[in-house]
C-alpha cells in the first residue's frame, strides 16, 4: 500500500493509529494503517468481530479522530478540520448505511430520505426523495412509517436516503446483516447498481464474503492491521464462521 | 429548514403519542399556577370580605380621640369608602326602669360591610334621627318601652337588633348595644371633656388603595390609636385565614415542585429518546446551530403547547369552581392578568431549566454513536442539573409566593429530601439479598432485577417517595386544619352566653335550664380587677411611658380574674403546672410576653379596693379564636374567695330542641307572644330574660354560622388544592414508571425472546416495582412524618402526632400503584412482538 499521497484518490491514508484508554491499560485498535481508495471505487472491508472495522470506517467517514497518522477525504486532510468542519465536509461529501437502518421513527419513509437534503439545504429536497423511493422501487410507501415498513423495505429506505445527496463517497456498515438472505441479495444488488450509476466511492463493512466480492478491491483488517485480501482464506474463514 | 423540520417532528411525535408525558407535565405545572392563582385568589378575596363583614369594614382606626383631619384627607384621595363611629357608655331611662348601656352612634354609610341583623331580618337602614334601634335584651329589660331618654334627649326605640356585624365576639360586653344617629349625639349632652369614648373611623376600598393608606397612616399612629384589619387577631376568622393563605400557598408550591419533577423526568426520557436522530443528522452533516435550532424550536412547541393547554385548564377549573361556589364569591371576578402572566412563565421556566442539562446532553451527543451505541458523549456534572432546577423551583416559588423566605425553605426542604430519599434508597436497595438472574420464579427475578438496577432504582425511589412525601404531607395538614376548625365550631358549639349570674341566680338558673332540658357548659366566676404591680415594681400606663417615664407598661383597662380548679379544656400549659396552692395563678402566654411575666413573678393586682398578691405557677396558650369565654389570669378559688363575683356560662339552643321541651306549659313560655317572628328558641331566650331580668343573655348564633359558612370556602379551596397534588403525584408516579421501563426494555426483550412467558415477566416486573413502591412508601412515611413536625411546630401551630395508620397503609398502596402502574406498562411492552421490542430497544 502507498505511503504517497495521491491527486484522485477518494480516500487516502497514512500511518494510522487509534488507541483507546481502558481500565487494563492503553488498547492500541489500529495500528499503521496505510490505504488509498480511488474515486468511484468500491471497496470491502472484511474481518472478524472486534477487528477493528467500526473503528476504521469511523476513522474514515470524519467521525472519530485518530490517534495518529493522517486521512485525506476528496483531498481534504481531516487532521486540522474541528467538528464542525467535519460535519460540513460529510454534508457536502459523504453518506452511510447502517445494519441497524438508523431511521427516525417518528418520520415518514418519505420525510427520512428528505432529512439529509433538508441538511444540506436542498430546495427541491421532497421532489428529490420522491424519486429515490421510486428508484428504490416504494412509491406505493411514501406515507408509512418505519414501523410499518419490513427490514427489507426500511433499508431501501435507508439507500434512498444515502444517495439523495449524490455523495461522493458512501460508507455501508454491515448493510445486509439485519436483513434474510433473499433481502439480502436485493438490497445489495440494487447498492451496487446505484453506486455504479452514481459513480460513488464505496466503503463497504461487512462479514458476508460474496457481497465483499462484488467490491473491486477487498481489504481485511485483522488484529489491528489492515492487508489486501487476495487468497480470500481469512474472510471466508470468518465467512463460515458467522 | 429546520423549522419546518422542527415542526414536522412535533406534529408526527404527537401524533403517535410520544409527547404525551412530557406536554401534560408542563400543562399540569401551568394549570396549577394559572388555576390556582386564580382560584385563591378568588377565595381570598371572597374570605376577606366575609370575614371583614366582623368589623364592618375592610381597615378599622381605633382611637380614643378624633383623628387628624388630613387621614380622612388621604383616605378620600386613594378613594376609599369610610364613616366615622362613636363608642361610649351611658345610662338610658324608662319611667323608674335605668340600664347601663354601650351607645354606637354612627353616620350614613354604616355598615361599610355587611349588614345590620335585626329581629325582622338583615337591612342596610340606620335610625332616623330622633331615633334609638336596641339590642333585644335591653327591650326585655326595660319592658319594651316606646321611648327612653338618654342624657338630655328622648328617643323612640324603633327596631331590635339582633346583631351588629361588628359586634365582635365578646362575652364580658356586659351592657346592652343601642344605635343611634351621629347626628343626635350632641343634643344629648352626654359627651364632655374627658369623657371616655371609642372613635372608631372605618374604611372600605380596594385592596391596593388599603395597602397605600396603610403604608402612610399607620406609622402616624400613636401607641393609643389602634389599626385593625381582618387579621389582627380581634375576629374569630382571623386564625383561620391565616392558616388557610399559608396552606394554600404552601400546597401549591408543592404542587408545583411535583410538576416540575415530572417536566423533569419526562424531559429527560424525550432527549434519551432523541439520542439516536442527533447522532444520526449528526453524521449526515447537520451543524451544531442547525441541531441546537431543531430542538430548540421542537421543544419551544411541546412547551407552548403544554402552556395553552395548562391556561385552558386553568380557566376551565377556575370556572368549574366558580360553579360550586357560593354565588356571591363566584360574582367577584380577579383580573385575569396575574394568572396567566405566572402560567405562561411557569411553562417556560420549567420546560426550559427543566431540560436544559438533559438538552445539554441531548446536543453532545457524538455522531460516532450511529455505529458505538453505547457512546453518550460529554458527561455534565450532576451539580448542573441539580443547580438548573433548584435555580428553576426557587424562581417559580418566588414569582408564585413573592416571598423568598418560604420560597428558599420549600428549595432547601426538597433539596433535603432528595438527598436523604436517594441516601435511603440506595442503602436500602444495596442492604436487598443478592441472588442471581433465576427467570423461573417471579419474586427472585424481581429481586435481581431490583438489586442490578440498584443506581437507577435510587433514582426512581427519589421520584416515587417524593411524588407520596408531598401528597401525604398535604393530605395530613388538611386533615388537621380541618379538625381544628371543626373543634373551634363544633356542631353543638354554644350559641348562648349568660353573663351577670348573680350567685343568688344560680341556683334557679339551673333548676330553669334542666326544666329546659339545656344543658349548660362550664360556669365561669368573673371577679373584675387590675394588674397594678410585678415583684412589687409598680406599672405604669401608656401616657406615662410616652411622658417619658421608666417602667414597665401594664394593661390598661380592668381584666377579667376567674378561678378554676382545673386547666380549661381548650387551654395549653407551655410551663409549670396549673394552679395547686391557694396563691397561684396562671398567666395567658400572650400577655406573660408583653409584660415579661416568668414563672415564680409575684403580681399583685387591686381588686375592689384591696390588693391582692399570688405568685405565677404557669404559663397557658390559649385559642382565642374558639368561641368560648377566655380569661388572661386564672386564680384558685381560695385567693378569690374574699370578693364578690358575678359568673358567666353558654349553652346551646336550637329551634329543634326547644320544641322538643316537654315543659311547653310552664308560664314563662307565655312570653312568646312577645317576640316578633317567635320561633320556639325565642320563646324559650324571652322565658328566660323575663324569669332572669339581670342576667344578659348574648346570642353568638349569627356569628357561628357566619363563621361555619367561611370555614367550608376555606375547606373547599384545602380539597381543590389537594386535587391539584394528587394529580401532580400521580403523574411523577407516571413518568418515573415510564422512564423506569425503559431501563428495562432490553432485559424484558431478551427475556421474551428466550421464552419467557408474559406472566412471569408481567409478575416479575410488578413485583420489582411492587418493591420499589414499598420501600418508596416506608420512606415517604419517615420523611412526611418530619416534615409535618417542622411544618406544625414551626409555620401552623397545630398539634403534633404520629399517623400511625400511614405506616401500614403508604407502603401497601405505594406497592400496589407503582406495581399496577408497572404491570400496565409492561402489558402494554409484551403485547409487541420480539423483533418490534427489540428493534425499538435498539
Amino acid at each position: 500500500m502507498s505511503n504517497v499521497i495521491l491527486k484522485n484518490s477518494a480516500i487516502n491514508v497514512v500511518n494510522l493509529e487509534k488507541s483507546v484508554t481502558t481500565q487494563e491499560g492503553t488498547l492500541t485498535i489500529l495500528k499503521g494503517i496505510n490505504l488509498d481508495v480511488k474515486q468511484g471505487e468500491s471497496v470491502a472491508i472484511l474481518g472478524p468481530s472486534g477487528s477493528g472495522k467500526s473503528t476504521l470506517l469511523g476513522l474514515l467517514a470524519a467521525l472519530d479522530t485518530p490517534t495518529s497518522g493522517e486521512i485525506w477525504l476528496d483531498g481534504v486532510a481531516l487532521s486540522p478540520l474541528n467538528e464542525e468542519q467535519k460535519a460540513a465536509l460529510r454534508k457536502q461529501k459523504v453518506s452511510f448505511i447502517f445494519q441497524s437502518f438508523m431511521l427516525v421513527d417518528t418520520l415518514t419513509a418519505l420525510e427520512n430520505v428528505m432529512l439529509p437534503a433538508e441538511l444540506a439545504g436542498v430546495s427541491n429536497a421532497k421532489e428529490k426523495a420522491q424519486a429515490m423511493l421510486v428508484r428504490v422501487g416504494l412509491s406505493h410507501r411514501l406515507t408509512h412509517l418505519p414501523k410499518q415498513l419490513s427490514g427489507g423495505e426500511q433499508q431501501r429506505v435507508a439507500i434512498a436516503r444515502a444517495f439523495i445527496c449524490e455523495p461522493t463517497v458512501l460508507f455501508a456498515d454491515e448493510p445486509t446483516g439485519n436483513l434474510d438472505s433473499v433481502n439480502g441479495h436485493k438490497i445489495a444488488d440494487m447498492l451496487f447498481e446505484l453506486n455504479q450509476e452514481s459513480h460513488t466511492t464505496l466503503i463497504l463493512v461487512t462479514h458476508d464474503l460474496l457481497l465483499a466480492k462484488r467490491c473491486e478491491r477487498q481489504l481485511v483488517m485483522d488484529n489491528g492491521h489492515l492487508q489486501e485480501d487476495t487468497a480470500h482464506t481469512a474472510p471466508l474463514a470468518d465467512a463460515k464462521e458467522a | 429548514m429546520e423549522l419546518s423540520l422542527a415542526w414536522r417532528l412535533f406534529k408526527r411525535e404527537l401524533q403517535q403519542g410520544q409527547l404525551l408525558l412530557i406536554i401534560l407535565a408542563i400543562t399540569l405545572a401551568v394549570l396549577s399556577v394559572s388555576g390556582l392563582a386564580r382560584v385563591s385568589e378568588r377565595l381570598q378575596v371572597a374570605i376577606t370580605g366575609q370575614a371583614s363583614q366582623f368589623i364592618a369594614a375592610d381597615r378599622i382606626i381605633d382611637s380614643p380621640v378624633k383623628i387628624d383631619a388630613a387621614i380622612l384627607t388621604k383616605a378620600e384621595d386613594l378613594r376609599l369608602k369610610h364613616v366615622t363611629n362613636m363608642q361610649f357608655n351611658s345610662m338610658v331611662y324608662s319611667g323608674d326602669k335605668f340600664q347601663l348601656v354601650t351607645v354606637r352612634a354612627v353616620e350614613t354609610g354604616y355598615p361599610l360591610k355587611g349588614d345590620i341583623e335585626l329581629t325582622s331580618g338583615k337591612t342596610k337602614a340606620l335610625p332616623q334621627a330622633g331615633e334609638i334601634w336596641f339590642e333585644t335584651r335591653l327591650g326585655g329589660l326595660l319592658g319594651y318601652p316606646k321611648t327612653i331618654e338618654l342624657g338630655n334627649s328622648e328617643f323612640v326605640l324603633s327596631n331590635e337588633i339582633s346583631r351588629l356585624p361588628d359586634a365582635g365576639f365578646n362575652p364580658f360586653a356586659s351592657s346592652p348595644v343601642v344605635l343611634m344617629r351621629m347626628e343626635d349625639v350632641a343634643k344629648t349632652g352626654v359627651i364632655q371633656p374627658g369623657s371616655r369614648v371609642t372613635y372608631l373611623y372605618q374604611f372600605a376600598g380596594d385592596e391596593a388603595s388599603l395597602t397605600a393608606f396603610e403604608q402612610s397612616v399607620k406609622p402616624l399612629l400613636n401607641s393609643t390609636q389602634r389599626w385593625v384589619d381582618v387579621q389582627s387577631g380581634d375576629s374569630p376568622i382571623a386564625g383561620a385565614v391565616k392558616r388557610a393563605e399559608r396552606f394554600l400557598l404552601l400546597a401549591s408550591l408543592m404542587g408545583i415542585a411535583l410538576a416540575c419533577a415530572a417536566i423533569g423526568i419526562a424531559a429527560q426520557r424525550y432527549c434519551q429518546r432523541h439520542y439516536d436522530v442527533v447522532a444520526m443528522l449528526k453524521t449526515f452533516g447537520a451543524s451544531a446551530k442547525q441541531i441546537r435550532l431543531l430542538f430548540g424550536t421542537h421543544l419551544l412547541l411541546v412547551t407552548l403547547m403544554g402552556i395553552v393547554l395548562g391556561l385552558i385548564g386553568g380557566v376551565l377549573l377556575d370556572l368549574g369552581i366558580s360553579y360550586l361556589l357560593p354565588p356571591e364569591i363566584a360574582a367577584y371576578s380577579p383580573p385575569l392578568t396575574r394568572p396567566l402572566l405566572l402560567g405562561v412563565s411557569t411553562g417556560l421556566i420549567s420546560a426550559f431549566m427543566f431540560s436544559a442539562y438533559p438538552l445539554m446532553r441531548l446536543l453532545a451527543i457524538p455522531p460516532l454513536r450511529v455505529l458505538q451505541r453505547q457512546l453518550e458523549g460529554l458527561q455534565l456534572g450532576m451539580w448542573l442539573h441539580l443547580l438548573l432546577s433548584l435555580g428553576a423551583m426557587a424562581l417559580l416559588g418566588y414569582l408564585y409566593s413573592q416571598s423568598w423566605a418560604l420560597t428558599l425553605t420549600v428549595v432547601a426542604a426538597v433539596l433535603l429530601l432528595g438527598v436523604l430519599l436517594s441516601v435511603l434508597g440506595f442503602v436500602m436497595i444495596r442492604l436487598g439479598h443478592s441472588v442471581g438472574m433465576k427467570t423461573t420464579n417471579p419474586l427472585q427475578l424481581a429481586l435481581a432485577g431490583l438489586r442490578r438496577r440498584a443506581r437507577q432504582n435510587a433514582v426512581q425511589l427519589v421520584g416515587f417517595s417524593a411524588a407520596l412525601v408531598l401528597l401525604l404531607t398535604i393530605l395530613a395538614l388538611r386533615q388537621d386544619l380541618l379538625n381544628e376548625w371543626q373543634k373551634q365550631l363544633p356542631e353543638n358549639a354554644p350559641n348562648y352566653f349568660l353573663v351577670n349570674i348573680a350567685p343568688d341566680d344560680a341556683k334557679p338558673l339551673n333548676d330553669f335550664m334542666t326544666a329546659k332540658g339545656i344543658v349548660a357548659t362550664d360556669i365561669y366566676p368573673v371577679i373584675r380587677g387590675r394588674l397594678t404591680q410585678i415583684n412589687g415594681e409598680a406599672l405604669i400606663s401608656n401616657e406615662q411611658s410616652e411622658a417619658g417615664e421608666k417602667g414597665r407598661v401594664g394593661i390598661s383597662r380592668e381584666l377579667n380574674l376567674t378561678w378554676r380548679n382545673t386547666l380549661p379544656a381548650n387551654n395549653e400549659l407551655l410551663e409549670g403546672h396549673f394552679n395547686q396552692a391557694a396563691d397561684e395563678v396562671s398567666v395567658e402566654s400572650g400577655v406573660a410576653e408583653r409584660l415579661g411575666i416568668a414563672i415564680g413573678d409575684k403580681l399583685t393586682y387591686v381588686i375592689d379596693n384591696q390588693e391582692l398578691t399570688v405568685k405565677v405557677a404557669s404559663i397557658r396558650a390559649v385559642h382565642w379564636e374558639t368561641l368560648q369565654p377566655n380569661f388572661f389570669m386564672i386564680f384558685t378559688e381560695e385567693a378569690l374567695a374574699p370578693f364578690a363575683y358575678t359568673s358567666m356560662a353558654s349553652f346551646y339552643l336550637n329551634d329543634q330542641q326547644a320544641t322538643n321541651d316537654q315543659s311547653t306549659n310552664d308560664p314563662a313560655t307565655n312570653g312568646q307572644a312577645l317576640s316578633a317572628d317567635g320561633t320556639p328558641k325565642d320563646a324559650v331566650i324571652l322565658a328566660l330574660i323575663q324569669q332572669f331580668p339581670t342576667i344578659s343573655i348574648i346570642d353568638v348564633g349569627a356569628m357561628v354560622g357566619q363563621l361555619r359558612q367561611i370555614i367550608e370556602q376555606v375547606s373547599l379551596s384545602l380539597t381543590l388544592v389537594l386535587a391539584l397534588v394528587l394529580l401532580a403525584s400521580a403523574l411523577v408516579l407516571i413518568a418515573q414508571t415510564e422512564a423506569g421501563m425503559a431501563t428495562r426494555q432490553r432485559e424484558l426483550a431478551v427475556l421474551r425472546t428466550f421464552g419467557a412467558s408474559g406472566w412471569l415477566l408481567r409478575s416479575a416486573t410488578g413485583l420489582e416495582f411492587a418493591l420499589l413502591g414499598g420501600i418508596a412508601g416506608v420512606l415517604a412515611v419517615i420523611v412526611a412524618e418530619f416534615a409535618l413536625y417542622l411544618l406544625k411546630t414551626q409555620v401552623f401551630e397545630l398539634n403534633v402526632y404520629m399517623h400511625w395508620p400511614w405506616w401500614g397503609i403508604a407502603p401497601v398502596s405505594g406497592a400496589l400503584i407503582v406495581a399496577l402502574l408497572g404491570v400496565w406498562r409492561c402489558r402494554q411492552l409484551l403485547s409487541q412482538s420480539c423483533s418490534e421490542l427489540l428493534k425499538a430497544d435498539s
